[in-house]
């Protein structure tokens, strides 16, 4: 990534922006987030088919954000999941510049973020054919199979929210699980209280997640939560049409559109 | 802590019958919290009111709950004996013990069980109640009529005689609607047009009514007292202030070859047209589909005669703005066409006609001057037959309801076809013949009786040409179902009434429910028939469902009092049930934050963004505001907030979840 750590230093060097979010060489052969704020840390960037982290995770935290104006090395998943946040204002022109690396691994510089929408709507958001293959053996579960399925593989969980600190969605100030006036969702960690978290984050990323698994793989007892998500994206591709972060703001799921087919309610 | 009295009401029998009234007060009476319980024949009595009002008075309490019917109909009434006591009335609940215990069960000790759980959650949630103050809203005292047929002039004219102002906008180029197309009207024979066109031109002369024709309704926003509605004035492509209606350019425009809309498609009219010559306003306009000059961008013959050079050409749609307080829907209906139906030649037989076609040709200022000729070859038709119920109470076909004008029409069809064609035949297979109304049933004999009309009882499944005839295949079922075969020179169909294509793109645009065809929803199909789901906008005529002119007239009157009641008051009072968002002390502000999915979510465009700045004026943060003379307290953005930051008041997540608990736990 000579043309990464390059333009880097250059954007660094010149104040474009303050800080620059890319991946760096972690402990036992893993990445891990690497922020550049000043241009010799820009050699310390890499980029392989290890990096799969969502990046755009952080480019809500308060944190970073405060250095001042952000550029971050975004893959697909990367740039769909700046575009939702786009759309849902939490980042702009103003405050994020993108540094696109293609699926071919080029890097692209995009001059603002209609461009990255642009490019980001050549791909449709398909779910790859191992795990929809497990869809379609969760479908054909009778109820009492599916039920005890996911018991059986939620009751380990002992919600370390993990896989909501990976999440670029989940950048809300408060979480549902944590408003406690009253507490809807259950803290402690029993099946129950599991299901019920799980199922409410899917519900939230319904129509938002861009299906980039950075829950699962974040999820360090590898509980198949993206199931729960990938599930939501077909179902809602199902009923209200394909779906593509988009700047306009027609959101999925809070959007009314005449042709939306609403079978589920006939 | 909370003082709360409840009070349980027998409703005469029709709760004690079932529930054990006495048991749920005292049961009641033991929950911590409550202060006095008692139980009543009438709650909603004056001395059941004063029951509260006293209880009220005397033991301080600081809430209430009335366990009796369904809050639709007495929840006012005990909000106000409460606000007479003193308390804040938004501190009273009602538990519905009637439609939602002892009317759907039996008596037995469970019922009463579940009235005792239906008083401890409205114990429980009225705990977390708070004093909430009514919302006063400003009324604008103008009224936007949608659609000049007959219901939207009788609204209008009712409304402007009030002394009110109203803007009437129609889709077409001309006022008149429907019912200018017909020929005679039942149970009466006068002449349709005679008695409409002087109430066209009274719209059209009266200094309380804006008249827009050839506009649509673009987009709607506001509520009642305050809609902001953006209406689409198509162009006309001519100045309307300088055209003088003198006719030449209709006269002289060479495209004349196009199926009139107002004929039916059974006359020919020109590019630049006056839909009928009583038109109001009128005043042509071009038809740029079928317009020479558009299509190949020379021509302007119209423009070369004009005496007063009034052809615009390069004229733009324009969008108006207006500002209304209320809106009366009168958009009307269509009729289903033959070729809905295959049976009957999927409309290829040019002699197969609609009941509107045959007004058409019944008309005296219709294609045949009022003289019956068939479509295909202008002769007069020997035999006749009218088909009621084409599509109509028919599930297969999709349309389970009757239509319910064409009985009588068709009664009107053949005596109209037996007074002009003297030695003719008609007949009319019918299912039943529905004739309620004044007069109608003596109408329909007499077209039996006196004009001789053969009336078959019995349904019609198929008609094919054959040598120049129809002939029809039908059934007799008044004589055990004899097959009977009718050689028919023309056939009418009265075909199903259904709604105006684009009915439900007006219905979302106004945020207004619909029924399963389409036909827009009254509020309450008894006590609430020109009302709508949403404040401020009613109903008038066959947009509602089918409607003879009578119903129309006499729904657009009903409406226009409704509206002319709204518009005498300054400002509306408003339920403080609202949606509002969190506020929280610094540096948070509020839990919300900003992502505004509830502002795309929101029906009735309720949801602002908030600006909070720090003393410099800096943005701290951008957050969502509800504007409470919007919101209606639907609770879809509280559904949609993933932060819970917007709770709506009175029902507010905290009461929700102690209602929920209080169900679920043991006492």
């Amino acid at each position: 990534m000579v043309d990464l750590i390059k333009r880097a230093k250059e954007l660094i060097e010149t104040s474009v922006v303050k800080v620059l979010i890319g991946y760096e060489q972690g402990t036992a052969n893993k990445t891990r987030a690497l922020f550049v704020e000043k241009a010799d840390d820009a050699d310390r960037l890499i980029f392989d088919s290890r990096c799969v982290q969502n990046l755009a995770a952080y480019v809500t935290k308060k944190e970073v954000k405060e250095k001042g104006k952000m550029a971050i090395a975004a893959t697909l998943p990367v740039m769909r999941s700046i575009i939702q946040l786009a759309s849902e204002f939490q980042v702009n022109d103003n405050n994020l510049l993108v540094l696109g690396i293609t699926p071919e691994s080029k890097l692209i510089e995009f001059a603002n973020l209609v461009e990255v929408e642009t490019f980001v709507h050549k791909y449709e958001i398909e779910i790859d054919a191992r795990n929809k293959e497990m869809l379609d053996k969760l479908e054909k579960m009778t109820q009492a199979e599916r039920w005890k399925f996911w018991m059986d593989e939620l009751s380990p969980c002992f919600k370390c929210y993990a896989c909501r600190a990976a999440c670029p969605m989940c950048y809300c100030s408060r979480c549902t699980v944590d408003f406690n006036q009253p507490q809807w969702i259950p803290v402690p960690s029993h099946e129950l209280g599991n299901l019920e978290w799980h199922i409410m984050r899917a519900i939230h990323l319904t129509g938002r997640c861009i299906d980039c698994d950075a829950c699962y793989n974040a999820c360090p007892l590898s509980i198949p939560i993206n199931l729960l998500t990938k599930k939501m994206l077909a179902d809602a591709k199902e009923h209200f049409g394909a779906y593509q972060p988009s700047l306009k703001g027609d959101h999925l799921m809070s959007t009314y559109k005449p042709d939306d087919k609403e079978n589920f309610i006939q | 802590m909370s003082k709360i009295g409840v009070f349980v009401c027998h409703c005469g029998e029709n709760i004690s019958a079932t529930v054990d009234c006495a048991k749920v007060a005292e049961t009641a009476g033991n929950y911590d919290g409550v202060a006095f319980s008692v139980d009543y024949k009438y709650m909603c009595s004056d001395p059941g009111q004063n029951l509260i009002k006293s209880a009220i008075k005397e033991k301080g309490l600081t809430g209430v709950v009335v366990a009796s019917c369904s809050p639709r109909m007495h929840e006012p009434t005990f909000r106000k004996a409460c606000a007479e006591a003193g308390l804040n009335p938004f501190m009273c609940e009602m538990a519905n013990l009637r439609e939602h215990c002892s009317w759907v069960h039996e008596k037995g000790e469970a019922t009463t069980e579940k009235a005792i759980d239906l008083v401890r959650i409205l114990v429980e949630k009225v705990k977390y109640n708070h004093s909430l103050n009514e919302i006063k809203v400003p009324v604008t005292k103008t009224a936007l009529v949608i659609g000049g047929g007959i219901a939207g002039i009788q609204a209008s004219l009712d409304i402007a005689n009030t002394g009110h102002k109203v803007i009437l906008i129609e889709k077409d180029p001309s006022i008149g609607g429907h019912m200018s197309q017909l020929s005679e009207t039942f149970p009466t024979l006068d002449c349709s047009q005679c008695i409409l066109t002087p109430r066209m031109v009274e719209v059209a002369q009266h200094p309380n009514i804006t008249l827009y024709t050839y506009a649509e309704l673009e987009s709607l926003e506001g509520f009642i007292g305050n809609f902001k509605a953006k209406i689409r004035r198509k162009s006309k492509s001519i100045d309307e202030k300088l055209c003088t209606g003198c006719g030449q350019c209709t006269t002289k425009c060479p495209v004349k070859k196009i199926p009139s809309e107002f004929n039916e498609g059974l006359g020919k009219r020109t590019a630049i047209y006056v839909p009928f010559p009583q038109a109001v306003p009128n005043k042509p306009v071009i038809d740029r589909i079928n317009c020479t000059y558009y299509i190949k961008g020379k021509c302007k013959v119209c423009e070369i005669v004009c005496p007063t050079k009034a052809i615009r050409f390069d004229q733009e749609d324009q969008i108006m703005e207006v500002e209304v307080g209320a809106i009366v829907i009168a958009t009307g209906f269509t009729v289903k066409q033959p070729d809905f139906f295959p049976e009957y030649g999927y409309g290829k037989y040019p002699d197969v006609i609609t009941g509107l076609q045959f007004e058409r040709l019944a008309s005296a200022s219709g294609p045949t001057l009022g003289e019956i000729r068939r479509p295909s070859d202008d002769k007069v038709p020997e035999k006749i037959v009218f088909l009621a119920c084409a599509g109509s109470r028919d599930p297969a076909k999709g349309i389970p309801y009757c239509s319910k004008i064409c009985c009588m029409y068709i009664a009107k069809h053949a005596m109209l076809y037996q007074h002009k064609v003297h030695g003719g035949k008609s007949y009319v297979f019918y299912m039943d013949i529905r004739a309620g109304g004044k007069q109608y049933e003596e109408f329909v004999r007499r077209a039996i009786e006196d004009d001789g009309v053969n009336y078959v009882r019995g349904r019609v499944s198929r008609i094919y040409e054959k040598n120049g005839k129809l002939i029809v295949n039908g059934v007799d079922t008044l004589l055990n179902a004899m097959p009977v075969e009718i050689e028919a020179d023309m056939v009418v169909l009265a075909t199903a009434g259904i709604a105006n294509e684009g009915a439900e793109e007006l219905a979302q645009k106004l945020h207004i429910s619909y029924d399963p065809y389409k036909f827009f929803a009254e509020a309450h199909p008894k006590l609430k028939p020109v009302e709508t789901n949403t404040a401020g906008i009613f109903l008038a005529g066959a947009c509602q469902a089918p409607r003879d002119i009578p119903e129309s007239v006499a729904m657009a009157s009903g409406a226009a009092v409704k509206v002319a009641g709204l518009f005498s008051q300054d400002e509306l009072t408003r339920e403080p049930i609202i949606a509002v968002v969190n506020r929280q002390a610094p540096p948070v502000y509020s839990s919300c934050v900003g992502c505004f999915l509830c502002v795309s979510a929101c029906p009735y465009q309720a949801i602002e963004k908030e600006e909070i700045k720090n003393r410099n004026g800096e943005l701290i943060k951008l957050i969502a505001k509800v504007n409470p003379g919007l919101c209606q307290g639907c609770g879809t953005c509280v559904a949609f907030c993933r932060t819970k930051s917007i709770d709506i008041q009175g029902y507010t997540h905290e009461q929700m979840y102690t209602e929920v608990m209080a169900l679920l736990n043991e006492y």
